[in-house]
């Protein structure tokens, strides 16, 4: 089994030194899933064309489209302003349609979606504590840490010592609004414009909405534009082109 | 630990906690042991755990093929969401749901639906899981991957209503208009039913009895009871986002007492505060 990766190093994590290359072995989890979609195409509940089309449009979502929605809306307010009535429509202004690919959203993310303005007194932090909703359209796949038992138990009730361990520390005239996305609402946060950013173009801007920020647990900050590097865990047999 | 408003016994629960025996006797089951037997095995917010590090993970090919194939499912009217998150998060019960991996739950899940809407037999799947066990039996040697020995008939094949007429729609917004007259509005006070949780629910035990205002008339949709069970016959009705103070939720709570939580509730969980 492979151990987690704490340098955070990634691939070749299982190769077994001084002979050869081991016999790759199938695990029980890839020879179900085979199984069941071959099973599943053969019956006609939906075609091998239908789960290509679909990889597709997964393999095309990123938090990106998140960051250059929160940089228009610092930039302009009439952007702002129908993010906040209606992030739906916004998010179609970006090149995000929430209905695709289906014609009536993903089966799992629904298409009600709601951004959440952070102000200088209350900051807004994202779970779902019953299962892992996250705003896949606009976001891209939630983190590994997102859906844990663990962030989703305790963030609920002890939230400030969880966001500390994220490294953010907030201060006692603010307010900690946890959104539990427990049904069909899927949830982003706007967070606050950081000073030092005067004059910077929405490109500049983007760049420093991290996802972590989009969730609510880092917030944006100049010359910060990744997220807060973390032990990663490797696959067996990646996903091809990872 | 015993500080927990809700009690501790769901996150603790294991066979040996209360005693050697398999199997308790009807009277060694009091109300409260029973609760935490019945409590959804999703429903973690608020139990007690260790700060841990928090860590991303490479995926694997056969997790996004699974989360690929559950998502297909339900745009092609095989099951809703909510049908493969009662079966995947609930169904399989407390130590499969903490013990196996994430997507080896949604796998879970296609197996068991397939099964039990009588699109495969039993039989048809441990057969294939055998078969394609065979043909690696000797290592990988190249792609790892389906290959489907037929097309199967579309037509022939029963599917729900929704991914019908929802298109162009979305989901809840196929729903509008058909929830009646919502009971709260935006300020209303109210506080979250005590109701018992029989095998599904999308409202936390944190929030029962506790008291919130109203910060959003949200949707009108199917419940999540109804929903999970694939009953398109049912009435959709109103949900609300709703605010609590964290210092209601939780005895002790050791933030500011300005902080606050919301969560969308659907109304049959809801009735006016007093």
């Amino acid at each position: 089994m492979a151990e987690t990766d704490l340098g955070g190093s990634g691939h070749d994590t299982h190769e077994h030194a001084g002979t050869a290359p081991m016999v790759e072995e199938v695990t029980d989890f890839e020879v179900l899933e085979i199984a069941l979609r071959e099973l599943a195409i053969e019956k006609g509940l939906f075609t091998a064309e239908d789960h290509r089309r679909y990889t597709e449009h997964v393999e095309q979502l990123e938090p990106a489209a998140g960051s250059r929605f929160v940089a228009k809306a610092w930039l302009d307010p009439d952007f702002r302003q129908l993010a906040l009535d209606d992030a739906i429509a916004a998010s179609q202004e970006m090149g995000v349609d929430w209905l695709h690919p289906t014609g009536f959203g993903t089966p799992s993310d629904f298409t009600a979606f709601e951004v959440l303005e952070d102000t200088p007194t209350v900051h807004h932090v994202i779970v779902c504590t019953l299962c892992s909703c996250y705003p896949r359209p606009i976001l891209g796949m939630s983190p590994e840490w997102y859906r844990t038992p663990n962030y989703r138990r305790r963030i609920v009730r002890w939230p400030r010592q969880v966001l500390a361990e994220f490294g953010l520390y907030l201060p006692e005239d603010v307010e900690i609004r946890v959104e539990d996305s427990n049904s069909k609402h899927r949830f982003m946060v706007l967070p606050v414009r950081p000073a030092g950013t005067e004059g910077w173009s929405e490109a500049q801007l983007a760049e420093i909405v991290t996802r972590d920020c989009l969730i609510g647990v880092a917030l944006p900050k100049p010359g910060v534009t990744t997220n807060a590097t973390r032990p990663l865990h490797p696959a067996r047999r990646p996903v091809a082109g990872d | 630990m015993g500080n927990s408003a809700m009690g501790d016994l769901s996150s603790q629960l294991r066979v040996a906690l209360h005693r050697v025996q398999d199997w308790a006797y009807p009277d060694q089951i009091d109300h409260e042991a029973f609760r935490a037997y019945m409590k959804t095995s999703h429903d973690v917010g608020g139990e007690p755990d260790a700060p841990a590090l928090f860590e991303d993970k490479e995926e694997e090919q056969w997790e996004l093929n699974t989360f690929v194939t559950c998502e297909v499912l339900g745009w092609r009217g095989i099951w809703t969401s909510e049908e493969r998150r009662r079966i995947g998060n609930v169904d399989l019960g407390r130590t499969n749901y903490l013990g196996l991996p994430y997507y080896g739950r949604w796998l879970w899940a296609i197996a068991r639906c397939l099964v039990d809407k009588r699109h495969i037999t039993l039989g048809e799947l441990i057969e294939r899981v055998s078969e394609v066990r065979e043909r690696y039996v000797d290592g990988t040697g190249g792609p790892v991957d389906a290959t489907p020995r037929a097309t199967g008939d579309t037509e022939a094949v029963p599917r729900n209503r929704h991914h019908r007429e929802a298109v162009g729609k979305g989901d809840p917004q196929c729903f509008s208009g058909t929830g009646g007259t919502p009971g709260f509005a935006v300020g209303d006070e109210v506080v979250v039913r005590e109701l018992p949780t029989i095998f599904y629910t999308r409202t936390q035990e944190y929030l029962r009895g506790k008291r919130g205002t109203v910060a959003k008339v949200s949707y009108e949709s199917l419940a999540p009871e109804d929903e999970a069970f694939d009953r398109e016959d049912q009435e959709p009705e109103w949900f609300y986002i709703v605010r609590f103070r964290m210092a209601d939720l939780w005895e002790a709570y050791t933030g500011c007492a300005t902080d606050t939580l919301q969560a969308e509730i659907s109304e049959r969980w809801l009735r006016r505060a007093a």
